[in-house]
Order: C-alpha cells, then sequence, then structure tokens
C-alpha cells in the first residue's frame, strides 16, 4: 500500500459568531492516496468549502493536523505556503477565475510565473498544458472570446501548468450547461487516467458520479465515504 | 516573480487602462513640471544675481546734484560738486575708482563730413577706464590735458562711422557747437546701464577743464565745478558703508545741517537689481509651493486610484495568491505600479519644464537654468511620491485573505 498523498487527522475549524462558536469543521479525518479522483459532495455549510480551502494551504485549522507529502501546513509560514500552493496544488474554481485582459496562454502561464527559481521552459509547458485540454489552437485568445467551457478548459490548463501533485477543483461545473459539464468532467477523468489526483467539491451527483471515491460531509463532518464505480 | 517580469506587469496594468493613466499621471507631470520650473528659476537668478552683482554696473554709485530741491530759505539751486570732492570720495577704503564729469547733453558735433547730435561730457582719465570703456584707438584723456586746457576729445565709434566715415581720425578736428577740438581718442560706447536717453552710441568726451571753458560754461556758485561723480567700488567691497562715508563727505562739503535733507542723490543700480532678485526669488518660492501643493495632490491621485485599483482587482490578487504569489509579489506589483507611473509623469513632467524654461530663454524677466542635478532632484521627488502614495495601496492588496478576495463580487 502506498503511503497517502493527504492526511488529515481530527480537523476542526471554528469561527467565532458573537459569543456562539460555529463548527464549520467538526473531527475530520481522511486519507487521500495518489492518483485517486475524489468527489467530495455536500450541501452549503456542510464544511466541503472550508476543507477544500485547508487543503490548498488557503486556510489553516484551528485543531487538528493536515499533512500533505508529509509536510504539516498547519505550521507552514505565510511564504512557505504561498510556495506549497505553487508548486503541489492546482486550482480550478468554480467562476473560472481568469484574468481578462490577458491571453489563454499568459493566463495558463500564471503559476509558473510565480514559480522560483523561474523556470526557462515556461512557454513549452503552457503549450502542452493547453494541448492537453485541447485548447492549442487558442492560446492568443482573450477569456471574452472564448466560450465557458473553453474558459474553463483554460483554467484547467492552468492549473496543470504548474505540474501539481493535487488538482482541487471547487464546483468546476456549477457556471456551465449541463453538456460543457459533461465535457469538462470527462476531461478531469481524462487526466486523472493519466494519473493525475483530483479531488472535485460538488454539490451535483451527477458530477461525483465521475469520481471513483465519494466522501460526503454534512455539518463538518464526513457521514460516508465509498468507492464507486465511475461513470 | 522577477522584478523583470513584475515591471511588465505593472506596465501593461497602465497599458490596459490608458485614460485612467493619462489622468492620474497629469498631477504628478504638473506637479513635477513646477518643481523643475521653481528650481531652474531659482539657479537662473543665483546666477544672473551672481553676474550682475560683480559687473562694473552694479559697483558704481553715480551721485547728482538733487535738481528737484531749492537749497533751503536761500532759495538757490543746487550746487555742483567740486573736483575736490572727487578727491575726497576716492581716498575711502573699498573705493576703486572715483571720477568727476561734467555733462552737456544734445551739443551739435560737425566734421567736414556732416554733423549730428551728441553727448558731451567733459572728463577725467579714469572716467573712460571706469566705465568698462575700451580704447580703439590714440589715447585716453591725461592729467596733462586738463592741466593745459587742452583743446583735445576722445570720440566714441559711433561718431567715428558717422562723422569720418570709419576713416582714422586721429589728430582730425571735429567742432563741439561750432568750437574746434583735436580728436586723440576712440573708444566704445559706455554699457546700456548707465543711461543718457537718446544718442546712445553718440559720445565725445574732453578734459573737464577744457569742456568747462570752451564750451559748458562757468558756475556763478562753485569754482571747478563738477556735474556729477560716479563712484566704482572694489569687487566684493561694503557697499553701504562706502555709500555711508560719500554722505559725510557730501554733507560736509556742502555744508548741510544734521538733520537737513541732503540736495544731492546717489544712484545706485545695485538696490535695484537686489530687488528684482528677491522679486525672482518670490516667484521661485511661489512655483515651489505650487510644485509641492501640486506633487502631494498628484500623490494623493494615485493613491486614490491605486486604491480603487485594488479593489477592482481584488479577485485577481486573490487568484494570484492561490497560484502561489506571495505577499511581497503581490506587494511589489502594486508598488511598481504606481511608482511606474509616478517615473513615466515624472520624466514627462521633466519634458514639460524643460519646453517652459526653452520658451522663458526669450524672456528678460524670468531666467531658467537646465541642470542634471535640478533635473535629477525634481524626478527624484516624483519616485518618492510613487513609493510614499503606492506603499499603503500595495500593503492592502498585500493584506487581503486570499478566499475572501477570490470570492469577492
Amino acid at each position: 500500500m502506498k503511503p497517502p498523498l493527504i492526511k488529515c487527522n481530527d480537523l476542526t475549524k471554528v469561527y467565532k459568531m458573537g459569543q456562539s462558536e460555529v463548527y464549520a469543521l467538526n473531527g475530520v479525518s481522511l486519507e487521500i492516496t495518489k492518483g485517486e479522483f475524489v468527489a467530495i459532495i455536500g450541501s452549503s455549510g456542510s464544511g466541503k468549502s472550508t476543507l477544500m480551502n485547508m487543503l490548498g494551504g488557503l486556510d489553516k485549522p484551528s485543531s487538528g493536523e493536515i499533512r500533505i507529502n508529509g509536510e504539516n501546513l498547519g505550521t507552514m509560514s505565510g511564504k512557505k505556503l504561498a510556495r506549497f500552493r505553487n508548486a503541489t496544488i492546482g486550482f480550478v474554481f468554480q467562476q473560472f477565475q481568469l484574468l481578462p485582459k490577458k491571453t489563454a496562454h499568459k493566463n495558463v502561464s500564471l503559476p509558473l510565473q510565480y514559480r522560483r527559481p523561474k523556470p526557462d521552459n515556461i512557454d513549452v509547458r503552457v503549450k502542452k498544458s493547453l494541448e492537453m485540454v485541447g485548447l492549442a489552437d487558442r492560446a492568443t485568445h482573450r477569456p471574452t472570446e472564448l466560450s465557458g467551457g473553453q474558459q474553463q478548459r483554460v483554467a484547467i490548463a492552468r492549473a496543470l501548468a504548474g505540474s501539481p501533485q493535487v488538482l482541487l477543483a471547487d464546483e468546476p461545473t456549477g457556471a456551465l450547461d449541463s453538456k460543457t459539464s459533461k465535457a469538462i468532467m470527462a476531461l478531469l477523468q481524462d487526466l486523472n487516467r493519466q494519473g493525475i489526483t483530483i479531488i472535485v467539491i460538488t454539490h451535483e451527483d451527477e458530477v461525483a458520479a465521475y469520481a471513483e471515491r465519494v466522501i460526503e460531509f454534512r455539518d463538518g463532518k464526513i457521514i460516508s465515504d465509498h468507492l464507486q464505480k465511475a461513470a | 516573480m522577477s522584478p523583470f517580469t513584475t515591471l511588465g506587469l505593472a506596465a501593461s496594468s497602465l497599458i490596459e487602462r490608458p485614460l485612467r493613466t493619462l489622468l492620474t499621471s497629469l498631477g504628478i507631470i504638473i506637479g513635477v513640471a513646477a518643481v523643475y520650473a521653481m528650481l531652474s528659476i531659482g539657479e537662473g537668478t543665483k546666477r544672473e544675481v551672481e553676474k550682475q552683482l560683480s559687473s562694473m554696473a552694479s559697483r558704481s554709485f553715480t551721485i547728482w546734484p538733487d535738481w528737484n530741491r531749492r537749497r533751503t530759505s536761500q532759495s538757490k539751486p543746487s550746487f555742483p560738486f567740486k573736483e575736490s570732492d572727487v578727491d575726497e570720495i576716492r581716498n575711502i577704503a573699498g573705493v576703486f575708482a572715483a571720477t568727476g564729469s561734467l555733462q552737456r547733453n544734445s551739443t551739435t558735433i560737425s566734421t567736414e563730413i556732416g554733423d549730428t547730435a551728441a553727448n558731451f561730457l567733459g572728463v577725467d582719465p579714469d572716467y573712460l577706464k571706469s566705465g568698462g570703456q575700451e580704447m580703439l584707438a590714440g589715447e585716453n584723456i591725461s592729467y596733462a590735458d586738463i592741466e593745459q586746457s587742452a583743446p583735445v576729445v576722445v570720440i566714441s565709434d559711433g561718431i567715428q562711422k558717422t562723422l569720418f566715415k570709419n576713416q582714422d581720425p586721429i589728430g582730425l578736428s571735429i567742432k563741439v557747437n561750432n568750437i574746434a577740438f583735436t580728436v586723440k581718442g576712440v573708444t566704445t560706447a559706455p554699457d546700456s546701464n548707465i543711461s543718457f536717453g537718446g544718442n546712445a552710441d553718440m559720445f565725445v568726451w574732453a578734459p573737464t577743464s577744457s569742456a568747462r571753458n570752451r564750451v559748458i560754461g562757468g558756475n556763478p556758485y562753485v569754482r571747478n565745478h563738477i556735474r556729477s561723480i560716479r563712484v566704482i567700488g572694489d569687487i566684493g567691497a561694503n557697499f553701504p558703508k562706502i555709500e555711508q562715508e560719500i554722505n559725510i563727505i557730501m554733507r560736509r562739503s556742502r555744508d548741510i545741517k544734521t538733520g537737513a535733507p541732503p540736495d544731492y542723490r546717489i544712484f545706485s543700480s545695485r538696490g535695484w537689481q537686489e530687488r528684482n532678485a528677491k522679486s525672482q526669488k518670490t516667484i521661485s518660492y511661489l512655483l515651489a509651493a505650487m510644485g509641492a501643493i501640486s506633487l502631494l495632490v498628484g500623490g494623493v491621485g494615485v493613491m486614490n486610484i491605486m486604491l480603487v485599483s485594488v479593489t477592482e482587482r481584488t479577485r485577481e490578487i486573490g487568484l494570484r495568491m492561490a497560484m502561489g504569489a506571495q505577499k511581497s509579489d503581490i506587494m511589489s506589483q502594486f508598488l511598481t505600479e504606481a511608482i511606474l507611473i509616478c517615473v513615466l509623469s515624472g520624466l514627462i513632467g521633466l519634458g514639460a519644464g524643460y519646453g517652459l524654461s526653452q520658451i522663458s530663454l526669450g524672456s528678460e524677466e524670468i531666467k531658467m537654468v537646465f541642470s542634471p542635478k535640478i533635473a535629477l532632484l525634481s524626478f527624484g521627488s516624483a519616485l518618492l511620491i510613487g513609493v510614499i502614495f503606492g506603499f499603503l495601496p500595495a500593503r492592502r492588496a498585500a493584506r487581503l485573505n486570499p478566499i475572501e478576495a477570490l470570492r469577492h463580487e
């Protein structure tokens, strides 16, 4: 058995709302192995987004431990966390979050611009990422000249450009129609088959159906965690 | 992120919003142009004043009897000066030269070739020397000429041109109001600081004695009278002190009672020049204030726009952080943007200031000087504004929480 890529141990996240305390996460423990395609589902407020922020190194737990690649994110400095995000995580957002005035090529190159030391083959890697999402011919287009599905593909290419260990997708189809959603999920599935670990956060069962493993959240806790035959 | 990439990022951000960039830069452009103009006017004034104060004209006093006054109860006209007054003044410490002269304007000078109106003066040998005039031919008037009341004259080159058709006039005869003199020398006309009104090129100088005896005539009250006295101080002399000593000598010589007003006047171009320098200094302070205010307002404008920009681009900042940008990356991105706009505006402002100074070169009142020091100083103030007013917005950007920034609408 391979050692887990991600290991969470009794994670809690507490928000203070006036006098009362709200548990966004309440004792979450889970392990994710390299190469898995995991869907984390739950309704809004279930804690799935909080977990995703923590896995992405954007947020720190109130207690508990989160280790990715053996490194404890909870004790990292802001600078180290930034490096971790840059090298280990690829983000895909619901609203794509592309820079509207930059070309697809520029958008995809973003993570590599923040890599230290600066890689000398940025252009090659950007082209390769765009090829992987089937948009090699759209490199010079701006987001406004692309369809929603194409924009999300550019965003996925951007997440891939930094060769991350994990691709974190937060409601990647939330802003897309069902046909485009299917194509995007198929793309993620395809990328997973090429060996990339993918974690998708969603509230839609159709999206979760593409994953091999589904973890369900409710009220800050895992209520089910099971493997399935992917669609 | 490398500094070069950061610079490119800042530049593209400015280019993507051209109108905003232009409007933001206007304040800085005007400010830097004003600062530049202020500094170069100040520098120009300083040099001009130094030049003027070291010139002969600014070191000289001219003493005239006060023609507008009558002498107390005796109701006699104001006396001319005596030759002995000149000798006394010459002995004051710090006096480089003192020379007395007689003058008759609008005399008719004639030769065989023609005639012209000219200024006729009786002078001593120091007069031409101390006026900064150059002998072009022949000799200056000598003390022997004065003693002998010799009928000789020195003429200006203007007279030579008009009445001798540029031929060598030395030894030739010339008539002053029909009285014959012999030309002894040719000199340049006095510089324009000493005003003679019309006929500024036409001068004839004779020894004081011969001018008095032959042309101008004596004075009923003063033997060997002198119409005016010119005093030249040494470079760097204590001019107020000299003026004070002249007053003592004149009051004693003219028997003016203590407390009574003088019946003569001392003219000095120095006071006028110093007042002029002062007023230019005032202009330059005014511009300094304007430049500083404009720079400040411009800087506030830059800060305002940068704050707007940070708010507008909150999601971009969140995204960049998620992609691995460190706080310092975000900080330098926005700081670079603010500095870049200020530096570019500073360059344009320098150009505008330089253009202004070129235009002003034609003007007599305002002197501007270009110097790298001034350029650097005004450019540096633009850079400083960029750093100061860019810091707060940049820090705000760097301190954003990426999760909230990404959700920002």
